[in-house]
């Protein structure tokens, strides 16, 4: 605004036509200003000190200092875009469909790129994607600081044009001695990889293609061939299974590529009345094992026993004489198996091609519909005996030059001096390689391989389903695909991407539109599939050379973790930091033994006086190879039968801190994950381990996880909120009134906007983790590494809780806390419940934040950092938090999270948040926490926001079940699902609503926005 | 406070034969005498313990809380065990010179000046662990409703923890003017005394130009009693307001209705014990014998013995209640308390806090000097215990199993404690040296009613 305030500078201006007041507006300088008389007058200017060239050198300089000064402005590197590429809106992400086939992982998958970055993965629906905790975590490993940056040869640098001038006379000196050149692949399952590795048997001639899987299927991949007559992995649908009899087979881990917990938690949901029914037999305690209705502890050789019984009993109709408890369950598992005929599979995990044909014959027999052995996956390939073979040929000079691609042998294979000495006596050795892995420090030729985030491919996960890998983001360093290379090297001017876009044209696609498939990730070909023809196999020997298998004493059954799976991603802290679903200890591999075998042997596991677990060391010894290794006290391993993880033990390629555990590997022979003949002997010294969860037990807590069975489940005339999902109780005006019909304050209006609430099904959960690296990721959460987890302060929004039960279910530990009367009754009985059982029940609950509508945690904080939302989220403001930490201590769930240092630019804290190019894999739209504040699950508000703002911009209501959070997103079980309970389409509000419906702790009257769903067992055994 | 007639069955307050100018010689003697050896010594170690402390909260602000043994389940630990000690030692002081003055128990005069000393110095000592315990301590100042450009930004009301920062604030301001004016005429004393020019104007500054007119006399015990009581109120509000910080959290084990009465008893408890503590080393070295008596002592025991007592049947009550109440979470948290891993707690805690005061129902041991000495500093073990136990054990197992876990201090957990009792010995130590720890004046008022001359003289006239 204007002003028209007159300000008086004189009282001549009062006169109105004073001399004075013209004279100032004509003059504006009052006084002559004395140029001429300065500059007229010699004297004076010579006398001044500053020249008139001097006076012109200060100018200039200081010109020039200004506009240096100038260009040397802080650099902020934000937004480097000068012209702005069309698809790219800064804020806004986007997604590419791509595809992970690592050789252990394959998925379709989809990336979300934030200004040229992808930062998370995340399952592509539309094409039956699903994604593990590994797969979730993979995008960490694009921006691992210690990638290979460029080819080697003998470890020194080297140009790419230099390499592969040498390699390829290399290569002609190979073909003209007229030796074989092997081509070392772990399982690709890519048609144009495929077809590329022909032509270059086309250039070099005489290429052998062996495929290799550090954790090998070639006993089920054997069987499968024999019986239908493809070397591939038949399909479960394990959602159309009624029963389902495992035989050591993990299928939720990672039993022949795992991905059947979609199918396994679709049947396990009772809404209909109906679920399945999960029998497992098992030596080691597995994430399947936990989540079977009936678990049987097994040692790995009478599992072979337990195959065979149930062989005779399904097949031949035979029953054992023999009525030991074992005999028994088997017996019963086959009354059922046979009872539900077409609707019952069995699965075995024994690594030996007899077992694996029995069970095969088992399916047929049953005519199982769940067995799919027409559209078969092509997800391990790895054959034992052609590796096996190609050693010794190397070993003999047979091979002239080995090429190792997606593969660390040196590392994985059990006898890898063999291999190191063999190559030693090829002519050429190179390996394709993202690390600086063990394979890559024994080759002569190290090329750097870019992440599958940066390449080009192809997979053939299933027959008939096509997947397409494309970047999204260029090479971050001077890296080349392995098909560029093999393209470079048969002469080929062409790139991997036109050789794809040719095969796919030519072979694939029939006509339809690349682009089209590029986009979807996926491309279903209409070409007509074959049936399997299913061949004649003596089973009978089969049979009799399995019961020959000799078990021992102590034996040793190997098997795969979650987090690390292999071991190829050991680099990534978010793995490691991961806690195994069922041990829950992070950053290490150890023995799981019995308590029994523990007790017998002396060794213990014990808390120091922080919490922190210990435990004792033993020393293994097979076959004169031994290993000191700490022993874990597992609830549910088979007495006289060990387990062990392979994937740990890494030296080459790692940060210090990321070298955690054994290598299990050496005791894998013949890549069978049974080993009998151990022998232990206790040594010295003690373990630290780093575990998340020290109370095992639920001690009889019933209301944290509410159980029932599917016969009570299924009588309606059991009213559920008196019998089976007890609503708490609490007295009001004398009267029992159920807990959150009180309220001690006015409750706000929540049926105006969104009013977010995250469903959880116990049911259909199986503790993978998927969620928990998907929070991770999402949310920049911190990894705060072994010592600081030993400390309990692991820094996870969202965990998996497991119990397990000390009597044989939970429903026991209830009825003995009952039971347990008087001051001494009570003392006993908690006492006693503190234990696991030896074989117990086992049950998985995620927690995270539970939003609270009437949060302890909100009323404590003397800031009002944390509130609540508008929307139902219990909010923190960082920026308010001053870190007194008393919401934490008042919070009934334990979910909130202290910045107990600064995680980020922290050189004690050496993982991702620690240097720039692990910093790229943060999400822009979650602040990064400093030290001293508290934090904790916000229900991905960063996602519910976004997802409004696109409705608006887009100007239309919000979808149906439109609202996601990363947890519910990464869920392929299907047990989270998030929405708004004010939008009566979603289906959130219905499952709020569901009989089967409590909240965690109810008594409290937090009234939580995190519903659970009442787990329901199906124990009928007939 | 005017000196009446009193019965000859009372025990004289002041024993040996002293007149009014023995006394200020008394007083006035360890400030206008040379510091010996022993005080050095003293106060070396202190020094070198507050230093050490110091470094310690130095690194915690530098570092990050994670230096202390602190973890995701257990989110205080002696941080705030340390506080709620302190604050509760800080008790005695009100309660000695403004309950007693109320009830008009003459012989607080002897004791009330150090016991106010020790709760301004240990006030002091508990106001820094709400600070230093915060993960952004430059942010402390959020915690006090100050205007700001957000406007609606504002403290939370609700919470406990803001009640704590007006309550302590509230306390320590009370306090420090309340024992400030029991100072004036003391301090007036030591400057006419003073010899030195600069002690002189020094003093002069400090007893506030205080001039022993009659109208001086006649606000100060209008004063002296107004404060009294405001001050009362608050030596029950200042720790039953700490006690909510526990009691309006739904955690079992701290939500319970009975923390208020407990709290207030338990604080009295190891305040009376820390004076104890004080002063019988304080007598003997600044040879007050004659002022603080065998009496002053025994009667502290008393105080001490009926707290003890007090604090011992809220241990019961709770016990009883969490069986009481039927919820398995409350009668698990006190099965734990008394029997999980941190037994060893719970077992210090009752017999420091509810066995050990017992003792005191036998005369000889109450007034035996020695055994006073080691009951007091029991009692301040056992009441660090207490809140130790009420705070860590309910923390470490509360709803969840699967968060269970346990606590174990690093040695900056200890060097901050440690540091603490240094800086408050620092304080003491240079108070003992420079302020008259006896509050002269009230001594000198009582002297012809109490003083055993006179007594004698009195009851030898009736004879």
């Amino acid at each position: 605004m204007a002003s028209n305030k007159k300000y008086w500078k004189s009282i001549e201006e009062l006169n109105e036509k004073s001399a004075i007041v013209d004279t100032l507006k004509q003059n504006e300088f009052f006084e002559e200003i004395p140029t001429d008389l300065f500059l007229g007058d010699k004297k004076t200017l010579e006398a001044s000190s500053t020249t008139r060239r001097d006076f012109l050198k200060y100018v200039g300089f200081t010109t020039a200092a200004v506009t240096l000064a100038s260009c040397e402005g802080p650099v902020v590197k934000s937004i480097p875009y000068i012209i702005k590429p069309n698809d790219i809106i800064p804020g806004v992400a986007e997604y590419y469909a791509t595809t992970i086939a690592d050789g252990f992982d394959f998925a379709n998958v989809l990336v979300k790129v934030r200004e040229g970055r992808p930062i998370k993965i995340e399952p592509n629906k539309d094409a039956n994607g699903t994604t593990n905790a590994r797969v979730q975590a993979s995008v960490l490993s694009l921006y691992d600081s210690l990638r290979l940056k460029g080819p080697k040869a003998n470890g020194a640098q080297i140009s790419w044009n230099e390499a592969d001038q040498q390699i390829i006379a290399k290569l002609n000196e190979v073909k003209a001695l007229g030796l074989p050149i092997a081509v070392l692949t772990g399982t690709s399952a890519s048609p144009s990889t495929k077809k590329l590795i022909a032509k270059f048997n086309e250039t070099f001639e005489n290429v052998a293609h062996v495929e290799y899987d550090a954790v090998s299927e070639s006993a089920a991949l054997d069987a499968f061939e024999e019986m239908y007559g493809s070397r591939a992995l038949p399909d479960y649908h394990l959602e159309k299974a009624e029963v389902i009899v495992s035989i050591g087979a993990d299928f939720l881990g990672s039993w022949q590529g795992g991905g059947f917990e979609a199918g396994y938690s679709k049947g396990r949901v009772p809404t209909s009345g109906k679920m399945s029914r999960h029998i497992q037999f098992e030596s080691n305690m597995s994430l399947s094992g936990a989540n079977a209705d009936k678990r049987i502890m097994v040692k790995p050789s009478e599992q072979n026993q337990v195959l065979l019984n149930l062989y005779q009993a399904v097949v031949n109709g035979t029953v054992s004489s023999d009525a030991t408890p074992l005999n028994v369950a088997v017996q019963k598992a086959a009354e059922q198996l046979k009872t539900s005929g077409s609707k019952a599979v069995v699965l075995t995990g024994i690594q030996d091609k007899n077992a694996q044909l029995l069970a095969l014959a088992i399916n047929k027999a049953l005519n199982s519909e769940v067995l799919d052995v027409s559209a078969t996956k092509n997800i391990r390939k790895g054959n034992d005996a052609d590796v096996a073979q190609l050693i010794a040929d190397m070993n003999e000079g047979k091979i002239g030059a080995v090429i190792i691609h997606n593969s660390n042998p040196v590392y994985t294979l059990p006898n890898s001096t063999a291999f190191v000495e063999g190559l030693k006596k090829v002519k050429l050795s190179v390996a394709f390689s993202m690390q600086d892995n063990e394979t890559a420090n024994a080759v002569q030729y190290t090329l750097a391989t870019p992440h599958y985030l940066e390449s080009w491919g192809d997979v053939e996960i299933k027959k008939g389903q096509y997947s397409l890998v494309q970047p999204t983001i260029k090479t971050l360093f001077n890296t080349r695909q392995f098909q560029d290379s093999l393209l470079a090297w048969t002469g080929s001017a062409a790139t991997y991407y036109d050789f794809l876009k040719e095969t796919w044209n030519t072979e694939i696609l029939g006509g339809k539109s690349w682009n089209q498939a590029l986009h979807d990730g996926v491309f279903t070909s209409d070409a007509a599939q074959s049936e399997a023809i299913s061949l004649e196999v003596d089973l009978e020997t089969a049979a009799s050379q399995l019961a020959e298998v000799k078990g021992s004493d102590l034996e040793l059954q190997l098997y795969v973790k979650i987090g690390l799976g292999d071991g190829q991603m050991a680099n990534n802290p978010w793995l490691q930091e991961f806690p195994d679903p069922i041990t829950r200890t992070s950053w290490d591999n150890y023995l799981t033994m019995s308590k029994a075998d523990a007790d017998a042997l002396g060794a213990i596991n014990k808390n120091e006086a922080n919490g922190a677990l210990n435990g004792s060391l033993v020393e293994l010894t097979l076959n004169g190879v031994s290993e000191i290794l700490p022993v874990l006290i597992q609830p549910g391993q088979a007495k006289g039968s060990l387990g062990l993880a392979l994937g740990y033990g890494r030296t080459q390629g790692l940060k210090a801190e990321m070298q955690t555990g054994k290598n299990a590997y050496k005791f894998y022979n013949d890549f069978n994950t049974f080993q009998p003949n151990i022998s232990l002997k206790l040594v010295a010294g003690e373990h630290e381990f780093a575990c998340v969860q020290l109370q095992n037990t639920l001690m009889g807590r019933g209301d944290i996880i509410k159980e029932t069975t599917l016969e009570i489940y299924n009588d309606s005339s059991l009213d559920p909120k008196h019998t089976w999902n007890k609503s708490a109780m609490v007295s009001l005006d004398h009267q029992e009134v159920e807990a959150n019909s009180v309220d001690l304050w006015e409750s706000f209006d929540r049926s105006i906007g969104h009013h977010f609430n995250l469903s959880i099904d116990l049911n259909s959960c199986t503790g993978c983790g998927a969620c928990v690296i998907a929070c991770h990721a999402e949310n920049n959460v911190p990894v705060v590494g072994k010592a600081e987890i030993r400390r309990s302060r692991d820094m996870h929004w969202l965990r998996i809780d497991r119990y397990y039960s000390h009597e044989e279910d939970f429903e026991g530990d209830n009825e003995k806390k009952e039971a347990g009367k008087g001051a001494m009754g009570f003392k006993n009985a908690m006492d006693a419940l503190e234990d696991p059982s030896e074989n117990p029940s086992v049950a998985f609950q995620p927690v995270m934040c539970q939003h609270c509508n009437h949060a302890p945690c909100e009323t404590v904080c003397p800031v009002a950092a944390t509130s609540h939302g508008r929307q139902g989220q219990n909010q923190m403001a960082y920026n308010r938090c001053v870190g007194t930490r008393y919401c934490a201590n008042n919070c009934p769930y334990k979910v909130r999270r202290f910045n107990w240092f600064e995680y980020p630019n922290n050189s004690k804290f050496d993982y991702n948040m620690n240097d720039d190019l692990g910093k790229m894999v943060l999400n822009p739209d979650v602040v990064v926490r400093s030290r001293g504040v508290m934090e904790k699950c916000s229900m991905c508000v960063q996602m519910t926001q976004a997802t409004i703002l696109k409705a608006k911009k887009e100007g239309r209501p919000v979808n149906t079940n439109e609202f996601e959070t990363a947890c519910s997103n990464a869920c392929t079980a299907g047990a989270m699902v998030f929405g708004d309970v004010n939008k009566p389409e979603d289906t959130v509000k219905s499952l709020a609503e569901d009989k089967r419906a409590y909240h965690l702790l109810e008594h409290i009257g937090t009234k939580p926005n995190v519903v659970y769903h009442v787990k329901v067992r199906n124990i009928q055994e007939a | 406070m005017s000196s009446h007639y009193e019965a000859p069955i009372r025990r004289p307050l002041i024993v040996g034969d002293k007149n009014y100018h023995d006394i200020s010689v008394d007083v006035a003697a360890p400030v206008e005498g040379k510091a010996n050896k022993l005080w050095w010594t003293a106060f070396s170690i202190a020094l070198v313990a507050f230093l050490w402390g110091l470094g310690c909260i130095i690194y915690t602000i530098g570092t990050g809380i994670g230096v202390w043994g602190l973890n995701k389940t257990v989110g205080w630990a002696w941080d705030i065990t340390n506080f709620v000690w302190w604050v509760g030692i800080g008790h005695a002081g009100t309660l000695i010179s403004a309950v007693l003055l109320l009830f008009r128990q003459k012989w607080r005069m002897g004791i009330n000046r150090s016991a106010e000393a020790m709760t301004i110095f240990s006030v002091v000592q508990a106001g820094l662990f709400p600070i230093i315990h915060m993960g952004r301590v430059w942010n402390a100042h959020f915690v006090l409703p100050l205007p700001n450009q957000f406007g609606t930004l504002w403290t939370n009301f609700n919470s406990p923890l803001l009640w704590d920062v007006f309550a302590i604030s509230t306390y320590l301001s009370v306090s420090l003017v309340f024992w400030w004016t029991g100072l004036l005429p003391d301090f007036a004393m030591l400057r006419d005394r003073a010899i030195r020019p600069f002690q002189k104007k020094i003093y002069g500054l400090l007893s506030f130009g205080w001039t022993g007119r009659a109208k001086d006399w006649q606000r100060f015990e209008e004063v002296s009693l107004v404060l009294a009581g405001l001050a009362t109120p608050l030596v029950l509000s200042v720790h039953t307001i700490v006690s909510f910080d526990f009691a309006t959290s739904v955690i079992p084990g701290w939500h319970t209705t009975i923390f208020p009465p407990y709290f207030v008893a338990g604080a009295v408890f190891s305040g009376f014990a820390m004076v104890n503590t004080l002063l019988i080393i304080m007598r003997k070295v600044s040879n007050l014998e004659a002022y603080i008596t065998k009496q002053h002592i025994e009667l502290m025991n008393i105080v001490i013995m009926i707290t003890g007592s007090i604090v011992g049947c809220a241990y019961i009550t709770e016990l009883f209640i969490a069986w009481y109440s039927g919820v398995e979470y409350e009668q698990y948290a006190f099965l734990n308390r008394a029997t999980g891993p941190y037994w060893w707690a719970y077992l210090l805690m009752m017999s420091c806090n509810v066995f050990s005061p017992q003792f005191m129902w036998f005369k000889r041991l109450r007034t035996s000097i020695t055994f006073s000495f080691i009951i007091s500093i029991v009692v301040n073990i056992g009441m660090w215990f207490e809140r130790f136990v009420i705070i860590v054990t309910s923390l470490h197992r509360d709803y969840l199993p699967s968060s269970w876990t346990m606590f174990s201090p690093t040695f900056v957990d200890i060097g901050i404690f440690i540091g603490t009792i240094g800086f408050f010995f620092v304080l003491f130590l240079l108070y003992a040296r420079t302020f008259p720890v006896i509050a002269q004046a009230e001594v000198k008022s009582i002297l012809k009613s109490s003083g055993e001359k006179y007594k004698k003289l009195r009851d030898g006239n009736h004879e």
